[in-house]
């Protein structure tokens, strides 16, 4: 079954032949991986979507067409394809329609989300659990998404303390929601 | 299919923050691209972040705040309500439906204090809630002690104390700062009072 091979073996049956279920396989497990780049580099949950369709229409174009003479590398190939990708899109250069056009049969309808949703009111225990410099720094840093040195400043603490303080304060997180 | 080098959920945190110098960023996102365990964590920390952010916009934690925090909620088109009690003073407050964040500005000299703990009392003076080591630096002027909207909200008509005190190294404690709060039920609030 394609669920057990790995991707370099998704990709190299891609690249002998018509697989649907491989493509359908890699687009699978692709999706959530460059969505997550994209909201990394775009902070937009549109354009994260619209970057993952466009980097496995172009991925899917490569291996069909014997582009890619490694498979292995296939996650090599797919961030440069993320970084090519995001450059045009920030330039406005929108080659989106056209791929879609082309590409829409073998796309699936709809691509699940994969980000799961956290109860507020155990985040909101969890977090009055932390120590007060804890909180601070996950909030400065998760709301303001203020710099190392802006929290430093704020805690009267090197930039390395708050790398600390913000480590432990992400494991206690995880650990009380449940999560780690 | 596990992942024989999982990244830690700490440093997915650190990539995600934009903190990460380029070199190990490039390696976590070649390796992010290629692992779907590792992805999926990536997938939590950002919905942690995106519910701390929800949290925080929501003012509904108690805790210390920065000029640029308010700043940016205040861009964010929140609004924030904000007492500053001189020290040993008091003013009359209150919180209303609309407001999102309820600030108390305590101001005191903190120069040479090494730990400073806030400590909210009853109107007895008797501490009912106590934030230690909270966040200041040498130059602080003033701290903006952040108080949970959603207990401003349902709180009676009461006073509140706060005090701000700085501890030595053996635990002794100097007075900074005390503030009453003389707090006006919001309304028309939870029913029965």
């Amino acid at each position: 079954m394609n669920v057990e091979l790995n991707d370099a073996e998704l990709a190299r049956r891609i690249a002998c032949g018509e697989d649907r279920e491989a493509e359908a396989e890699l687009f699978r497990r692709m999706v959530p991986r460059i969505r997550f780049y994209g909201l990394r580099h775009l902070r937009d949950e549109q354009a994260a979507q619209d970057l993952a369709q466009q980097v496995l229409i172009t991925t899917l174009e490569a291996l069909r067409a014997g582009r890619l003479r490694e498979p292995e590398k296939i996650a090599s190939f797919v961030l440069g394809t993320c970084r090519m990708t995001v450059l045009n899109l920030r330039r406005g250069k929108q080659r989106k329609d056209r791929l879609l056009e082309q590409f829409a049969a073998c796309m699936p309808v709809s691509v699940e989300s994969s980000n799961a949703h956290l109860d507020q009111e155990i985040l909101a225990r969890c977090m009055q659990s932390l120590k007060e410099r804890e909180r601070s720094v996950i909030v400065l840093s998760f709301y303001d998404e203020q710099t190392g040195t802006d929290v430093a400043h704020f805690l009267g603490v090197s930039e390395a303390n708050v790398r600390v303080i913000r480590h432990r304060a992400i494991h206690q997180l995880r650990n009380c929601m449940g999560v780690a | 299919m596990n992942c024989s080098n999982p990244i830690d959920a700490a440093i997915l945190a650190d990539y995600w923050l934009a903190l990460l110098a380029p070199p190990e960023e490039e390696d976590i996102e070649e390796h992010l691209l290629g692992c779907g365990q590792c992805s999926a964590r990536l997938g939590q920390i950002i919905a942690l972040a995106q519910a701390v952010r929800t949290l925080a916009r929501q003012g509904s934690l108690r805790m210390v705040v920065s000029d640029t925090f308010l700043q940016r909620a205040t861009e964010d088109g929140l609004r924030v309500r904000e007492y500053a009690p001189p020290p040993g003073g008091s003013v009359q407050c209150t919180v209303t439906e609309a407001d999102n964040f309820l600030i108390g500005r305590l101001a005191a000299d903190l120069s040479g204090v090494k730990r400073v703990d806030i400590s909210l009392c009853d109107e007895h003076g008797i501490e009912q809630l106590r934030l230690p080591d909270i966040p200041v630096h040498a130059g602080t002027k003033d701290v903006l002690y952040q108080e949970s909207l959603a207990y401003a909200k349902t709180m009676p008509t009461t006073t509140m104390i706060a005090r701000m005190l700085a501890l030595d190294e053996i635990g002794g404690e100097r007075l900074l700062g005390e503030y009453t709060f003389n707090h006006t039920r919001t309304l028309p609030g939870p029913g029965a009072w």
